[in-house]
This record gives C-alpha cells, sequence and structure tokens, in this order.
C-alpha cells in the first residue's frame, strides 16, 4: 500500500528546547491514523510541520509526496483541516461561506454535497454568527471538505461534543475512509482512536514511543487479559486453590483472573480455567468473561505506568524509543494475535455496547448535532480511566 | 475520483488571483452591510463631525484670506473618512480576524494570500467611496461646499493614493497589535493627534512652525492637503504631499509584509 505521509528523523526545537527528537512514522494512504500522546509531546507541533504551517529543524517529510515547507500551496489544494479554535467571518451565510472556499480549490466538491453531508441544507442562508456550536463544528468539517481532499487533518474533532454527536462524527469519518480518504486524527479519546483508527501512534518525550494497530499496541504495552466469573464458595474462602497458570484476586463476589506469568497466554489461561472447573465439579461458572486490554490501558501503562513502575514499551518485543520503526515495519505483529483465538463468550469490551455504526442514522436523517453542551469535558477518558 | 492538478501557468495563476479577489471583495461588502450597526456607525463617525463642525467653527472665510472655510473642511473630512474605514477599521478588522483563527483557517486553503488581502482592501475601497460620496452629497448639500471640475483629478487620485496609504498602514497596524482589542486604541492615539495637528477638524487650529513642519511629515495632512486642491486651489506644494504619501504607502507595505501574521 502506498504511503500517504512519510516522517523520517523529524526534529523540532524552540530556541534551545528540543521538542520532537527523532520523530518516524508513516501513514498509509487509506487509513485512519491517530497520532495520540499527552499535552505537551509534540502532537500539534507535528501535525502542524506536516501541514506546512510550521519550518522543521531536522529530518525529511513527505506529504502526498510533496515537502509541506516547500510546496504548501500545492499540498493545500490537496489536503483539508478541521483545526480547533478557528473563527468563521460571522456575516457570511453558510452556503455563502462553502461556496467561496470551493472557489479557493481548483477541483471543489459539490456545494449541495457538501451541505447535505454536515447536514446543513436547512441553514444554507443562516448567518454564520447564528449558528449553534455543534452546528460551526459541522460547517467546519464542510470548509475542510470543499476542496474534496485526499487527505485530511482532523484535530480533536469530536471535543465537547455529546455521546450523541461523538457517535454520528464518527460516522462521518467512516464514510470519508469508505471514500478512499486517508485522514490523520489527534484525539485525547482514547475510546474515539480506538474505535475509528486503523492505526495509532503514541507521540511522548519527543518521540513516537509505540505504534501500530489499536490491538498491536495494547500487546506491546503489556497488559494482560482479565477473565472474570463470579466466585464459587469454595474460591471465596480459600479451600480450592486456583490453577497454576492464573493469578486471582477475589473481590466481593467476583474472581479476577490474569495470567500468572507473561509466558501465558489468554487462550491458555482460559482453557486452563474452564478445564479447571470441570475437573473441581464448579460447572459453568458463572457470569465468566473476558476482558481484552483497551487502549487506554495500554496508553496508560505507557504514558503514565503507576509510580515506581518503568513504562513497558522497551521491553520485550519492542524497540528502544530511539530507534522505533516505521509503521509499516511491523506487519507480523498485525496478525491474528492469541487473543482473538478466545472463545467469545459474554465479553463486553465498552465500545460493542455501542450500536454498530452502519445501523447508526446517516447523517441527512439523523436529528440535529447541536444539542451538545458546550465544553463536557469531564468525560475524557485519561480522568476515568485505568478502573477498568 | 479527482484528477491530478497540473501546476497553473504564470498569467492562469494571475487571473486567478484577481477573480479570486474580485469574489472576496463581494464577500466582504456584502458582509459588512449585513453588520447594519457597524456599518452605521463608520458612516455616522465622519457625517455627524461634518454636520456639527461644519456649522459652526468652519463657517466663513478662513482669517486672512478669501477661501471659505468649507471649501477646506468638507475635504478634511474626506480624509478623514479614508482614514478611519481603510486605517482604523480594516487595522481593527484584521486584528480580530486573527485573533478568532479565521485568518488561520484561510492560511488552511490554498487561496494566495495576495487574492485574500487585495479583496479585503478592495472592499475597503468600496466603502471608503460610499463614505466620500455621503461627505461630498452633505457638504454640498449643507455647506454649498462643491469640489472644482478641473478638480476631480485631485480628489480621484487623492482617494485612490489614501486608500492605498491607509489599507497599508492598517495592515501594518493589525501587525503590530499584539491582541485584538489592542488594535482600536492604538489606532485613535496614532491618528487622532495627528488629524486635531493637521488642522483637519479646524483648518484655523494654531500649531507652532516647527509642529507644523513635523506634521507634514504624516500622511494625514498630505492626504487633506491634496483633496483640497480637488475643491479650491491653495498654497501649497501637493508634490510633497505626493511622496509623503508614496513613502508611507512603501514604508508600511513593507513592514505589514515583513511582519504580518496569520495566526
Amino acid at each position: 500500500m502506498t504511503s500517504a505521509i512519510e516522517v523520517s528523523g523529524l526534529t523540532m526545537s524552540y530556541g534551545g528546547r528540543e521538542v520532537l527528537r527523532g520523530v518516524d512514522f508513516d501513514v498509509r494512504a487509506g487509513e485512519v491514523f491517530c497520532l495520540l500522546g499527552p499535552n505537551g509531546a509534540g502532537k500539534t507541533t507535528t501535525v502542524e510541520i506536516l501541514e506546512g504551517f510550521r519550518r522543521r529543524t531536522g529530518g525529511t517529510v513527505s506529504v502526498l509526496g510533496l515537502d509541506p515547507q516547500a510546496q504548501p500551496t500545492r499540498l493545500r489544494e490537496r489536503i483539508g483541516m478541521v483545526l480547533q479554535e478557528c473563527g468563521f467571518p460571522r456575516q457570511a451565510r453558510v452556503a455563502e461561506l462553502i461556496d467561496i472556499w470551493r472557489s479557493y480549490y481548483r477541483q471543489p466538491r459539490d456545494l449541495a454535497d457538501l451541505l447535505q453531508a454536515v447536514e446543513l441544507t436547512q441553514d444554507r442562508k443562516t448567518q454564520v454568527r447564528k449558528l449553534s456550536g455543534g452546528q460551526r463544528r459541522r460547517l467546519d468539517l464542510a470548509l475542510a471538505l470543499a476542496g474534496d481532499p485526499e487527505l485530511i487533518f482532523l484535530d480533536e474533532p469530536t471535543t465537547g461534543f455529546d455521546p450523541e454527536s461523538r457517535r454520528r462524527c464518527w460516522a462521518a469519518i467512516e464514510n470519508l475512509r469508505a471514500l478512499g480518504k486517508t485522514i490523520v486524527l489527534t484525539t485525547h479519546y482514547l475510546d474515539e482512536a480506538e474505535r475509528l483508527a486503523d492505526r495509532v501512534a503514541i507521540l511522548a518525550e519527543g518521540r513516537i514511543q509505540i505504534a501500530g494497530t489499536v490491538r498491536h499496541v495494547a500487546r506491546q504495552a503489556g497488559i494482560s487479559t482479565t477473565i472474570k466469573f463470579t466466585a464459587p464458595e469454595r474460591v471465596r474462602n480459600g479451600t480450592l486453590a486456583p490453577p497454576a497458570s492464573l493469578a486471582v484476586a477475589v473481590r466481593g463476589d467476583v474472581a479476577v483472573c490474569t495470567p500468572a506469568s507473561t509466558a501465558v497466554s489468554a487462550d491458555t489461561a482460559l482453557r486452563d480455567l474452564l478445564n479447571w472447573a470441570a475437573a473441581n465439579d464448579l460447572g459453568d461458572l458463572e457470569d465468566l468473561s473476558v476482558e481484552s486490554p483497551t487502549l487506554e490501558d495500554a496508553y496508560l501503562q505507557l504514558v503514565c505506568p503507576p509510580a515506581g513502575e518503568r513504562p513497558r514499551v522497551p521491553t520485550v518485543t519492542a524497540p528502544p524509543p530511539d530507534a522505533a520503526p516505521a509503521l509499516d515495519a511491523a506487519p507480523a505483529l498485525d496478525a491474528a494475535p492469541p487473543l482473538d483465538t478466545a472463545p467469545p463468550l459474554d465479553t463486553a469490551p465498552p465500545l460493542d455496547t455501542a450500536p454498530p455504526l452502519d445501523t447508526a442514522p446517516p447523517l441527512d436523517t439523523a436529528p440535529p448535532l447541536d444539542t451538545a453542551p458546550p465544553g463536557d469535558r469531564a468525560a475524557e477518558p485519561a480522568v476515568t480511566g485505568g478502573t477498568r | 475520483m479527482t484528477l491530478p492538478l497540473t501546476p497553473l501557468t504564470l498569467g492562469e495563476a494571475r487571473r486567478r488571483t484577481v477573480l479570486l479577489a474580485f469574489r472576496q471583495a463581494l464577500l466582504e461588502q456584502r458582509s459588512f452591510w449585513r453588520s447594519a450597526e457597524y456599518a452605521l456607525f463608520t458612516f455616522a463617525l465622519p457625517l455627524a463631525l461634518l454636520l456639527l463642525i461644519g456649522s459652526t467653527t468652519a463657517a466663513g472665510d478662513l482669517p486672512g484670506t478669501h477661501v471659505e472655510g468649507q471649501m477646506i473642511f468638507v475635504p478634511s473630512i474626506i480624509a478623514f473618512g479614508v482614514i478611519v474605514a481603510a486605517y482604523v477599521n480594516l487595522g481593527a478588522k484584521l486584528a480580530t480576524l486573527r485573533h478568532d483563527g479565521v485568518l488561520k483557517r484561510i492560511r488552511t486553503t490554498p487561496l494566495p494570500a495576495a487574492a485574500y488581502l487585495s479583496g479585503v482592501l478592495g472592499s475597503t475601497a468600496a466603502t471608503t467611496l460610499a463614505i466620500t460620496a455621503c461627505i461630498m452629497t452633505l457638504g454640498a448639500l449643507a455647506f454649498g461646499a462643491v469640489p472644482r471640475t478641473s478638480g476631480l483629478p485631485e480628489i480621484a487620485g487623492g482617494l485612490l493614493l489614501g486608500v492605498a496609504c491607509f489599507g497599508a498602514l492598517g495592515l501594518a497596524l493589525a501587525s503590530v497589535a499584539g491582541s485584538a482589542e489592542s488594535a482600536s486604541p492604538i489606532a485613535n492615539a496614532s491618528y487622532l493627534p495627528l488629524a486635531i495637528m493637521s488642522g483637519i477638524f479646524d483648518p484655523t487650529f494654531p500649531v507652532p512652525h516647527w509642529l507644523s513642519a513635523a506634521v507634514g511629515l504624516f500622511p494625514v495632512r498630505a492626504l487633506a492637503q491634496i483633496l483640497q486642491q480637488g475643491y479650491t486651489p491653495v498654497e501649497h506644494a501637493p508634490v510633497t504631499d505626493l511622496f509623503v504619501l508614496l513613502a508611507w504607502t512603501a514604508g508600511a507595505g513593507a513592514f505589514a509584509a515583513w511582519r504580518f501574521r496569520w495566526h
């Protein structure tokens, strides 16, 4: 697959402060790529270099085959951006503004099509200053798509959205991917990255710490799969020892099991558990569930490991940070992992509880997105996460 | 599926820039008139001053001359209108657009900077022309101040150069202003004292010789004097005024090209 973006040895210093210390990654054409990292890690700097807003200190960058700092205008013909907190000319009307934006490009997308895609057909004659917050975010997207770009940068596109609006923004992003567009996403919402991204990269301390598919990243973080079931009496009172391959903790009436060592795969652990249950006449283990580590678990482990514990990345299979390979370099890791072979019990990763996107209402029939109270950041997973 | 874009030839790129600037100017004009309050007060300030001062201090001949005060005062207010529209309003508007991130949004597109800024300046020129037309009409109706037929080139040239000079200064102002809030105070503090010293509001305002010479180096009196030529022949050196305006246009333009920030 061809690369839409190739970044190699990218460095950036402000004054004497080194913000990027050799960033390497590729974004493949047609994929959703998500750049994650704590505040101040250099995400915005990296994206601004890719967009041609900032001149890099060193390294090579190719975006759609162009050098962003040498050919910014040619590049902007082919990319679209949704930036945070960018205002609008307030007195312009919606359709008028989208239309003049279209005139900036040589191969614009159809006006009616754009209005429909962002559900602003009804509001086409409304002045921008009269739009609600949600409508403005949709106008943001319409302007970013005005030039029918091949590559779209989305900087925290759902910040401040209510759950329904987020879900529909996700649907819009998936639609763009279905059209063959490449999407680079930055977000603080790890469930969003998990849901949308074909691949993610975690940027911290000026380098890509880890990159790959969500599953690959989760596995590399070294977080084990958790198996839970309602603990039978003999397990609760300690008269029945668990299988040797599992470490078991009883919390209330729930037995929480993790593989006793990294050498034990999740499917081995599960098989051992079921065999152990059968051998001890425990019957069907009640409320049995298998929980794979989420991206959020992995992120927290990698970016802010518990006190006294070093980040897990540079161990075992992951390359050291300063030799972080281009993302393409790890295809074998994307192959079916052991966790995939676990029987689909009543496993309930949080995201699966959401209705699948293909059953979500299409954008043009769904109710308006603008019911979101602005600035609702309380639900940010980084705050509540790590407790699953 | 989109076709690969071939690079434009220089001629095509220029034609496209002109067309885009024109479209931008039209959108800016439409937006200006939609903001009724903003439009009203942009016009109200020079017109109110014209009527208030024109009917009192500027009445009668200037002391020691046979030149009617109104023939100096009305073109001075035209100059004032140019300064307010092209310098104060444009500078503050661009500073606000930058603060709001509108200019950054523009920079995400392939729209050439020249097309956008020309469009904004073109719209400013149209507004200035409308204000001038109102001042000239009101000046003629209320005070009988009618320009000389042979003075129309001075008025047209003065307006053109005035918009260019103060538009460039407006761009420079937006480049200097650190925030949207500071643009208006900077604008007012810089042009109002000069306008008073230049006799814009009172042609007989007494200033010492050295101060008058210093004020002559600034574009406010230079523009007023060129426009006054269009109403009545007066004793001064219009060529000097022309050079003063051109020099400030070039200086402000160069400064803006160097310092103008989009975000």
